[in-house]
Protein backbone atom coordinates (compact mmCIF):
# COMPACT_ATOMS: atom_id res chain seq x y z
CA UNK A 1 0.00 0.00 0.00
CA UNK A 2 1.10 3.44 -0.80
CA UNK A 3 3.06 5.26 2.23
CA UNK A 4 0.56 8.00 2.85
CA UNK A 5 -2.44 5.39 2.71
CA UNK A 6 -0.30 3.54 5.96
CA UNK A 7 0.25 6.82 7.58
CA UNK A 8 -3.81 8.20 7.34
CA UNK A 9 -5.97 6.04 6.20
CA UNK A 10 -8.37 3.73 8.40
CA UNK A 11 -7.37 0.25 7.47
CA UNK A 12 -10.43 -1.29 8.44
CA UNK A 13 -12.09 0.19 6.67
CA UNK A 14 -10.75 -0.71 3.38
CA UNK A 15 -10.39 -1.33 0.33
CA UNK A 16 -12.70 1.94 -0.77
CA UNK A 17 -15.60 0.80 -2.05
CA UNK A 18 -15.57 3.35 -5.13
CA UNK A 19 -15.78 1.26 -8.28
CA UNK A 20 -12.90 0.44 -10.70
CA UNK A 21 -11.02 3.45 -11.97
CA UNK A 22 -13.11 5.97 -10.00
CA UNK A 23 -11.44 9.48 -9.66
CA UNK A 24 -12.51 9.89 -5.55
CA UNK A 25 -9.50 7.34 -4.60
CA UNK A 26 -7.19 9.77 -7.02
CA UNK A 27 -8.79 12.77 -4.38
CA UNK A 28 -7.92 10.91 -1.10
CA UNK A 29 -4.67 10.49 -2.31
CA UNK A 30 -4.20 14.24 -3.66
CA UNK A 31 -5.83 15.69 -0.36
CA UNK A 32 -3.37 13.21 1.79
CA UNK A 33 -0.45 14.79 0.16
CA UNK A 34 -1.39 18.33 0.99
CA UNK A 35 -2.41 16.84 4.86
CA UNK A 36 1.05 15.97 4.96
CA UNK A 37 3.08 18.53 3.39
CA UNK A 38 1.40 21.11 5.63
CA UNK A 39 1.70 18.39 8.80
CA UNK A 40 -2.33 19.68 10.03
CA UNK A 41 -3.81 15.89 10.33
CA UNK A 42 -4.63 17.23 13.89
CA UNK A 43 -6.14 20.09 13.10
CA UNK A 44 -8.31 18.46 10.46
CA UNK A 45 -12.49 18.20 10.81
CA UNK A 46 -13.91 16.52 7.80
CA UNK A 47 -17.52 16.98 6.56
CA UNK A 48 -19.80 15.02 3.89
CA UNK A 49 -23.31 14.53 2.96
CA UNK A 50 -24.45 11.44 0.97
CA UNK A 51 -23.04 9.89 -2.38
CA UNK A 52 -19.72 8.64 -3.81
CA UNK A 53 -18.03 11.60 -3.50
CA UNK A 54 -19.09 12.27 0.62
CA UNK A 55 -17.08 8.71 1.44
CA UNK A 56 -13.92 10.39 0.77
CA UNK A 57 -13.23 11.83 3.94
CA UNK A 58 -14.81 8.47 5.58
CA UNK A 59 -11.51 6.67 5.14
CA UNK A 60 -9.53 9.16 6.26
CA UNK A 61 -8.32 8.84 10.02
CA UNK A 62 -9.65 12.30 11.17
CA UNK A 63 -12.37 13.72 12.70
CA UNK A 64 -15.27 13.10 9.99
CA UNK A 65 -19.48 13.67 10.35
CA UNK A 66 -21.39 11.67 8.05
CA UNK A 67 -24.72 14.88 7.59
CA UNK A 68 -27.85 14.46 5.93
CA UNK A 69 -27.96 14.51 1.86
CA UNK A 70 -26.78 18.50 1.32
CA UNK A 71 -26.41 19.51 5.00
CA UNK A 72 -23.27 19.07 4.76
CA UNK A 73 -21.74 22.82 4.58
CA UNK A 74 -24.56 23.68 7.55
CA UNK A 75 -22.81 21.41 9.88
CA UNK A 76 -19.34 22.41 9.14
CA UNK A 77 -20.10 26.22 9.89
CA UNK A 78 -21.84 24.89 13.13
CA UNK A 79 -18.23 23.19 13.84
CA UNK A 80 -16.21 25.75 12.65
CA UNK A 81 -17.92 28.65 14.41
CA UNK A 82 -17.29 26.43 17.75
CA UNK A 83 -13.97 25.14 17.06
CA UNK A 84 -12.22 28.11 15.25
CA UNK A 85 -8.77 26.58 15.31
CA UNK A 86 -9.74 23.22 13.25
CA UNK A 87 -9.07 23.34 9.31
CA UNK A 88 -12.92 22.10 7.87
CA UNK A 89 -13.06 20.41 5.10
CA UNK A 90 -16.41 19.64 3.41
CA UNK A 91 -16.46 17.13 0.85
CA UNK A 92 -19.36 17.27 -1.83
CA UNK A 93 -20.53 15.80 -5.19
CA UNK A 94 -22.18 17.80 -7.57
CA UNK A 95 -25.67 16.49 -6.87
CA UNK A 96 -25.09 17.16 -3.22
CA UNK A 97 -23.14 20.51 -3.23
CA UNK A 98 -25.08 21.86 -5.95
CA UNK A 99 -28.56 20.48 -6.26
CA UNK A 100 -30.20 19.28 -3.02
CA UNK A 101 -27.31 21.59 -0.94
CA UNK A 102 -26.84 24.22 -3.55
CA UNK A 103 -28.70 26.89 -1.42
CA UNK A 104 -26.25 26.16 1.63
CA UNK A 105 -23.32 26.56 -0.68
CA UNK A 106 -24.80 30.30 -1.93
CA UNK A 107 -24.75 31.29 2.04
CA UNK A 108 -21.50 29.64 3.15
CA UNK A 109 -19.84 31.47 0.06
CA UNK A 110 -21.50 34.82 1.07
CA UNK A 111 -20.78 33.83 4.83
CA UNK A 112 -16.99 33.84 3.71
CA UNK A 113 -16.50 31.57 6.76
CA UNK A 114 -13.34 29.96 6.81
CA UNK A 115 -13.73 26.25 5.35
CA UNK A 116 -12.81 24.36 2.20
CA UNK A 117 -15.77 23.51 0.04
CA UNK A 118 -14.41 20.20 -2.22
CA UNK A 119 -16.80 19.95 -4.98
CA UNK A 120 -16.41 16.92 -6.44
CA UNK A 121 -18.15 16.82 -10.30
CA UNK A 122 -18.45 13.56 -12.09
CA UNK A 123 -21.23 15.26 -14.22
CA UNK A 124 -24.32 12.64 -13.02
CA UNK A 125 -25.71 11.01 -10.04
CA UNK A 126 -23.79 8.38 -9.73
CA UNK A 127 -24.43 6.34 -6.93
CA UNK A 128 -28.22 6.19 -7.50
CA UNK A 129 -27.69 4.75 -11.04
CA UNK A 130 -26.90 7.44 -12.97
CA UNK A 131 -30.06 9.99 -12.93
CA UNK A 132 -29.52 13.77 -14.79
CA UNK A 133 -27.55 16.26 -12.33
CA UNK A 134 -27.32 20.19 -12.47
CA UNK A 135 -23.64 19.68 -13.88
CA UNK A 136 -24.72 17.13 -16.54
CA UNK A 137 -24.01 18.04 -20.19
CA UNK A 138 -26.42 20.00 -22.35
CA UNK A 139 -27.58 17.08 -25.01
CA UNK A 140 -25.99 14.49 -22.33
CA UNK A 141 -28.31 11.05 -22.38
CA UNK A 142 -28.84 9.15 -19.00
CA UNK A 143 -31.22 7.15 -16.71
CA UNK A 144 -33.43 10.60 -17.07
CA UNK A 145 -33.13 11.97 -19.91
CA UNK A 146 -32.94 9.30 -22.39
CA UNK A 147 -33.31 11.77 -25.58
CA UNK A 148 -30.88 13.88 -24.17
CA UNK A 149 -30.80 16.31 -21.53
CA UNK A 150 -32.14 19.99 -22.30
CA UNK A 151 -30.81 22.10 -19.22
CA UNK A 152 -27.55 24.01 -19.40
CA UNK A 153 -25.03 22.64 -16.95
CA UNK A 154 -24.65 24.60 -13.77
CA UNK A 155 -20.82 26.17 -13.27
CA UNK A 156 -19.90 25.70 -9.32
CA UNK A 157 -16.83 27.83 -9.52
CA UNK A 158 -19.17 30.67 -11.25
CA UNK A 159 -21.74 30.58 -8.84
CA UNK A 160 -19.34 30.33 -5.82
CA UNK A 161 -17.35 33.61 -7.21
CA UNK A 162 -20.74 35.47 -7.99
CA UNK A 163 -22.21 34.59 -4.04
CA UNK A 164 -19.06 35.90 -2.55
CA UNK A 165 -16.32 33.56 -2.24
CA UNK A 166 -12.36 33.94 -1.62
CA UNK A 167 -10.94 31.34 -3.45
CA UNK A 168 -12.18 29.41 -6.23
CA UNK A 169 -10.02 26.96 -7.99
CA UNK A 170 -11.26 23.81 -10.48
CA UNK A 171 -8.67 21.16 -11.50
CA UNK A 172 -9.08 17.37 -12.17
CA UNK A 173 -8.26 14.49 -11.68
CA UNK A 174 -5.77 14.16 -14.61
CA UNK A 175 -3.65 16.73 -12.93
CA UNK A 176 -2.78 14.99 -9.38
CA UNK A 177 -0.27 17.53 -8.94
CA UNK A 178 -2.10 20.54 -8.90
CA UNK A 179 -4.54 19.32 -7.58
CA UNK A 180 -2.75 18.87 -4.34
CA UNK A 181 -0.96 22.54 -4.56
CA UNK A 182 -4.57 23.62 -4.53
CA UNK A 183 -5.48 21.98 -1.46
CA UNK A 184 -2.57 23.08 0.57
CA UNK A 185 -3.38 26.75 -0.61
CA UNK A 186 -7.43 25.89 0.52
CA UNK A 187 -6.54 24.30 3.69
CA UNK A 188 -4.19 27.79 4.35
CA UNK A 189 -6.52 30.36 2.98
CA UNK A 190 -8.55 32.35 4.96
CA UNK A 191 -12.07 32.15 4.37
CA UNK A 192 -14.80 30.23 2.11
CA UNK A 193 -12.59 28.27 -0.86
CA UNK A 194 -13.73 26.54 -2.97
CA UNK A 195 -12.48 23.74 -5.26
CA UNK A 196 -14.14 21.90 -7.72
CA UNK A 197 -12.70 19.39 -9.06
CA UNK A 198 -13.69 17.46 -12.16
CA UNK A 199 -13.70 13.45 -12.02
CA UNK A 200 -14.17 10.19 -14.00
CA UNK A 201 -17.09 7.70 -13.14
CA UNK A 202 -16.47 5.25 -15.90
CA UNK A 203 -19.68 2.99 -14.21
CA UNK A 204 -22.16 6.21 -15.17
CA UNK A 205 -20.99 9.18 -16.53
CA UNK A 206 -18.50 6.86 -19.35
CA UNK A 207 -20.71 4.18 -20.14
CA UNK A 208 -23.96 6.58 -20.62
CA UNK A 209 -22.96 10.23 -21.57
CA UNK A 210 -19.26 9.71 -22.92
CA UNK A 211 -19.97 6.04 -24.48
CA UNK A 212 -17.32 3.67 -22.79
CA UNK A 213 -16.52 2.32 -19.20
CA UNK A 214 -12.99 1.95 -19.56
CA UNK A 215 -11.50 3.89 -16.80
CA UNK A 216 -8.35 5.04 -19.82
CA UNK A 217 -11.12 6.18 -21.59
CA UNK A 218 -12.51 8.24 -19.02
CA UNK A 219 -8.96 9.95 -17.83
CA UNK A 220 -8.17 10.64 -21.47
CA UNK A 221 -11.91 12.58 -21.91
CA UNK A 222 -10.82 14.45 -18.69
CA UNK A 223 -7.36 15.17 -20.39
CA UNK A 224 -9.10 15.94 -23.72
CA UNK A 225 -11.86 18.33 -22.26
CA UNK A 226 -10.40 19.74 -19.48
CA UNK A 227 -7.72 22.80 -20.75
CA UNK A 228 -6.07 24.47 -17.86
CA UNK A 229 -5.94 28.67 -18.02
CA UNK A 230 -3.86 30.86 -16.84
CA UNK A 231 -5.88 33.92 -16.74
CA UNK A 232 -9.29 33.75 -15.97
CA UNK A 233 -10.79 35.98 -18.72
CA UNK A 234 -9.82 33.44 -21.10
CA UNK A 235 -12.40 30.98 -19.52
CA UNK A 236 -14.96 32.22 -22.29
CA UNK A 237 -12.69 31.57 -25.18
CA UNK A 238 -12.46 27.92 -23.60
CA UNK A 239 -15.75 27.19 -22.65
CA UNK A 240 -17.09 28.43 -26.28
CA UNK A 241 -15.26 25.40 -27.67
CA UNK A 242 -17.06 23.28 -25.86
CA UNK A 243 -14.22 22.68 -23.62
CA UNK A 244 -14.04 22.77 -19.51
CA UNK A 245 -11.29 25.67 -18.01
CA UNK A 246 -9.47 24.86 -15.93
CA UNK A 247 -7.57 26.82 -13.17
CA UNK A 248 -6.95 29.35 -10.11
CA UNK A 249 -9.51 31.62 -10.90
CA UNK A 250 -9.89 33.71 -7.83
CA UNK A 251 -8.04 34.60 -4.79
CA UNK A 252 -8.54 37.88 -2.61
CA UNK A 253 -8.49 38.16 0.82
CA UNK A 254 -11.64 39.40 2.88
CA UNK A 255 -13.23 39.82 6.28
CA UNK A 256 -13.47 36.50 7.51
CA UNK A 257 -16.68 35.47 9.60
CA UNK A 258 -15.29 33.95 12.42
CA UNK A 259 -12.57 37.02 13.18
CA UNK A 260 -15.17 38.95 12.66
CA UNK A 261 -17.94 37.23 15.75
CA UNK A 262 -14.61 37.94 18.03
CA UNK A 263 -14.42 41.33 16.48
CA UNK A 264 -17.93 42.04 17.51
CA UNK A 265 -17.33 40.13 20.97
CA UNK A 266 -14.70 42.05 22.01
CA UNK A 267 -16.16 45.18 21.07
CA UNK A 268 -20.00 44.38 22.76
CA UNK A 269 -18.08 43.57 26.04
CA UNK A 270 -15.60 46.75 26.25
CA UNK A 271 -19.22 48.86 25.46
CA UNK A 272 -21.07 46.40 28.55
CA UNK A 273 -18.07 47.13 30.73
CA UNK A 274 -18.43 50.87 30.40
CA UNK A 275 -21.71 51.12 31.25
CA UNK A 276 -22.92 52.49 28.05
CA UNK A 277 -25.52 52.05 25.38
CA UNK A 278 -25.26 49.03 23.39
CA UNK B 1 22.95 6.35 -16.98
CA UNK B 2 23.81 9.47 -15.18
CA UNK B 3 21.42 11.28 -13.13
CA UNK B 4 18.86 8.92 -13.73
CA UNK B 5 16.53 7.53 -11.11
CA UNK B 6 15.58 3.73 -11.06
CA UNK B 7 13.05 1.32 -9.48
CA UNK B 8 14.23 -0.39 -7.34
CA UNK B 9 10.29 -2.75 -7.41
CA UNK B 10 6.97 -1.53 -7.79
CA UNK B 11 4.25 -2.93 -5.05
CA UNK B 12 1.44 -3.60 -6.39
CA UNK B 13 -1.00 -4.38 -3.16
CA UNK B 14 -3.01 -7.56 -3.91
CA UNK B 15 -5.96 -6.84 -0.88
CA UNK B 16 -6.81 -3.34 -2.40
CA UNK B 17 -6.00 -3.59 -6.41
CA UNK B 18 -9.63 -3.02 -8.72
CA UNK B 19 -7.36 -4.30 -11.72
CA UNK B 20 -8.36 -0.37 -13.52
CA UNK B 21 -4.95 -0.84 -15.45
CA UNK B 22 -4.79 3.42 -15.17
CA UNK B 23 -1.30 2.60 -14.02
CA UNK B 24 -0.65 0.49 -17.36
CA UNK B 25 -2.27 3.81 -19.35
CA UNK B 26 -0.38 6.55 -17.59
CA UNK B 27 3.06 5.04 -17.78
CA UNK B 28 4.98 5.94 -20.85
CA UNK B 29 7.64 4.07 -20.54
CA UNK B 30 5.66 0.46 -20.79
CA UNK B 31 6.48 -0.73 -17.01
CA UNK B 32 3.14 -2.38 -16.41
CA UNK B 33 1.03 -5.29 -19.13
CA UNK B 34 -2.19 -7.47 -17.94
CA UNK B 35 -1.36 -10.10 -15.19
CA UNK B 36 -2.84 -13.50 -14.86
CA UNK B 37 -3.03 -13.48 -11.05
CA UNK B 38 -6.52 -11.87 -9.36
CA UNK B 39 -6.34 -9.39 -6.29
CA UNK B 40 -8.07 -10.41 -3.14
CA UNK B 41 -11.32 -8.63 -4.76
CA UNK B 42 -11.13 -10.93 -7.84
CA UNK B 43 -10.05 -8.45 -10.45
CA UNK B 44 -7.05 -9.34 -12.34
CA UNK B 45 -4.05 -6.90 -11.56
CA UNK B 46 -1.40 -5.24 -13.26
CA UNK B 47 2.03 -7.00 -13.09
CA UNK B 48 5.13 -4.79 -12.91
CA UNK B 49 6.71 -6.71 -15.81
CA UNK B 50 9.46 -4.41 -17.01
CA UNK B 51 11.04 -2.78 -13.76
CA UNK B 52 14.02 -1.67 -15.49
CA UNK B 53 12.57 1.06 -17.33
CA UNK B 54 10.65 2.73 -15.02
CA UNK B 55 12.06 5.88 -14.41
CA UNK B 56 10.50 6.89 -10.97
CA UNK B 57 8.29 9.51 -12.05
CA UNK B 58 5.50 8.46 -9.48
CA UNK B 59 2.65 9.02 -12.46
CA UNK B 60 1.15 5.65 -11.70
CA UNK B 61 1.45 6.12 -7.97
CA UNK B 62 -0.45 9.38 -8.59
CA UNK B 63 -3.31 7.96 -10.20
CA UNK B 64 -3.87 5.14 -8.65
CA UNK B 65 -7.38 5.25 -7.51
CA UNK B 66 -7.11 2.63 -4.50
CA UNK B 67 -3.53 3.72 -3.42
CA UNK B 68 -2.60 0.17 -4.15
CA UNK B 69 0.71 0.95 -5.79
CA UNK B 70 4.00 2.06 -4.44
CA UNK B 71 7.12 2.75 -6.18
CA UNK B 72 10.03 2.06 -4.52
CA UNK B 73 13.22 3.81 -5.91
CA UNK B 74 16.53 2.63 -6.01
CA UNK B 75 18.87 4.16 -3.07
CA UNK B 76 21.35 7.02 -4.16
CA UNK B 77 24.79 6.03 -4.12
CA UNK B 78 23.69 2.51 -3.17
CA UNK B 79 25.03 -0.66 -5.23
CA UNK B 80 25.65 1.16 -8.50
CA UNK B 81 27.64 -0.52 -11.74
Amino acid sequence: MNPLGEKYLRKDFLPFLFCPGCGDGMIVRAFLEAVDELGVIDDLALAAGIGCSAWIPVYIHADVLKILHGRAIPAAIGLKATRPSRRVVVFTGDGDGLAIGGNHLLHAARRNIAITVVVVNNQIYAMTGGQVAPSTQMGARTQTTPYGNLEMPLDACKVATAAGATMVSRWSTAHPKALTRTFKRALNHKGFALVEVISQCPVQTGRYILGSGASHFNLQWIKDHCVPVDDPSKMGEVEAQGKIPLGDFLRVEKAEFMEEVQRMNQKVKETRFKGGDR
Amino acid sequence: MKGEEKAEKIEIDRRYCKGCMLCQYVCKFEVFEPGGERSALDYLMPRAARVENCRVCRLCEVHCPDMALTVVAKRKGGEKK
